[in-house]
């Protein structure tokens, strides 16, 4: 059977799977921005204990391995009476593990903002709450876009750990077609494929955001 | 773009040097053959407290190497990328419980078969399940990737237009913790394997054995470049002939 034949027989099975990473990628990012954000927030202008927890949070689940993470999740809650599905797992195992990344990034950009912006609004009677909010956020946005898109580039990737807990993602899908066929290295040119150009379609949209969104005046960088 | 073509490119010509490489390597006598196997399922392969490699095809594979004065290195290969493996040459030998199946002699060379299974049914004793409900419409059944088990829900069962969640595991053991966590309704596993899994986990049990009469054997590359199913095929005619073979039987699978 020549490539193209297998590939065209396999691509529905696959694109199945690619279905599912997307769905993956997508819920586990959103879920990691919306904590990434409060945790860089806690961790910089909390009180003691808040920063404490955020810093704690950030460095186990950048210490720990991800897929220890997902098998704790599945595998080793069930016993204390927590039972996820597959995707539930994985979405909240990617999820808590990118919040940590993206709360870093997040920190990264805030502190790239003139801490003197913050003071000025105060001096105009800004709350220090309205401050961050309408000053340093949306400069925040901005500028962790570039830094942000590898974090959502690694995400679907490491989407495909998932896998091992037996959500049907791409990687899954790949993996019980090849044991079907025992066509490894077809198969998995075809994934990587799938990967690939979902990475660059990715990877384009965020820098047409990136220029679209662009702070006039504050470009010295390119 | 056209670095990532220029990346692209390079990988591909990584690939080819790799594949060729293997070819080439491969030459007619081999003092050292690199046996594979999935060491998570007792009693035929598992790893021991110790830490060693232990179970009846690793023991025979052993006593054949042994026997016909060959030195074999076991390696710990994911189930499902043991034939892929075996037939692009990276090993020797695939030793890991395989049942004979036409599918898989379209790409590697069996020996004659060494063990006779059957598949069981695993459900939670507290689920009441029996044979028949344990696989009907709307239930979750787990299998591992790749094996005859899992092949025997896909083609007897989804195939045939009942409703049946078939989730694959990388291991046995996983898809039988699963099973005992309450994500599975059974299981269906080889019934020798079986039996181990419920005398670890007293959580579940078995509700019955659907006779397929699957046949184990040694695999090897199509066309067995090396001669080694014939030393197999002496070697087991010596070691059943010695009564060895009766005492690895016992030594595993009790009476």
């Amino acid at each position: 059977m020549s490539f193209l034949n297998l590939s065209y027989e396999i691509m529905p099975g696959l694109l199945k799977g690619a279905v599912v990473t997307l769905e993956l990628t997508v819920c586990s990012i959103s879920l990691g921005f919306i904590l990434g954000v409060a945790l860089a927030l806690g961790r910089l202008y909390g009180k003691r204990p808040v920063s404490l927890f955020c810093t704690g949070y950030i460095e186990f689940f950048r210490g720990t391995p991800l897929l220890v993470q997902l098998l704790i999740l599945y595998y080793g809650l069930p016993p204390y009476g927590i039972r996820l599905s597959s995707f539930v797992a994985g979405i909240l195992g990617l999820g808590l593990n990118s919040a940590a990344y993206q709360a870093e990034y997040f920190r990264g950009a805030i502190q790239s903002v003139s801490q003197g912006e913050i003071m000025a609004a105060r001096a105009i009677g800004m709350s220090r709450f309205k401050a961050i909010v309408n000053i340093i956020l949306p400069q925040m946005f901005r500028i962790v876009i570039p830094s942000w898109s590898n974090e959502l580039i690694y995400t679907l990737k490491y989407s495909s750990v998932a896998y091992m807990i037996g959500a049907p993602e791409l990687m899954a899908q790949a993996k019980f077609i090849a044991a079907e066929n025992f066509r490894y290295f077809e198969v998995f040119l075809v994934v990587a494929f799938i990967y690939l150009i979902a990475v660059v379609i990715l990877s384009r949209i965020l820098s047409v955001l990136e220029k679209r969104v662009r702070i006039p005046g504050l470009q010295m960088a390119q | 773009m056209v670095r990532r073509k220029t990346g692209l490119v390079l990988a591909a010509m990584v690939f080819v040097v790799l594949v060729l490489g293997g070819a080439v390597s491969l030459a007619a006598e081999k003092e050292v053959y690199v046996v594979a196997s999935d060491i998570a399922w007792p009693p035929f392969e598992w790893v021991d407290e110790a830490g060693d490699y232990v179970g009846f095809d690793l023991d025979v594979m052993r006593a054949i190497a042994n026997l016909e004065g060959y030195k074999i290195e076991i390696r710990d290969i994911a189930f499902d990328s043991i034939i892929a493996g075996v037939k692009a040459g990276k090993y020797d030998i695939g030793a890991s419980g395989f049942t004979i199946t036409d599918k898989r002699e379209e790409v590697i060379d069996f020996s004659e078969a060494y063990w006779k299974s059957d598949q069981a049914v695993l459900v939670r004793k507290d689920s009441g399940l029996n044979i028949i409900t344990a696989l009907s419409n709307g239930r979750a059944i787990g299998a591992q990737r790749g094996t005859t088990g899992a092949d025997w829900i896909q083609s007897n069962l989804i195939d045939q237009g009942i409703d049946i969640e078939l989730k694959l595991y990388e291991t046995y053991p996983l898809a039988v913790l699963d099973l005992v966590n309450g994500n599975l309704d059974a299981v269906v596993q080889d019934e020798p394997a079986s039996q181990i899994s419920v005398a670890k986990q007293k959580a579940i049990g078995i509700a019955g054995v659907i006779v397929t009469g699957e046949e184990f054997g040694f695999l090897v590359q199509q066309g067995d470049p090396y001669g080694l199913l014939a030393k197999i095929s002496e070697a087991m005619k010596e070691l059943r002939a010695s009564g060895e073979w009766d005492k690895l039987v016992t030594k595993y699978f009790g009476e």
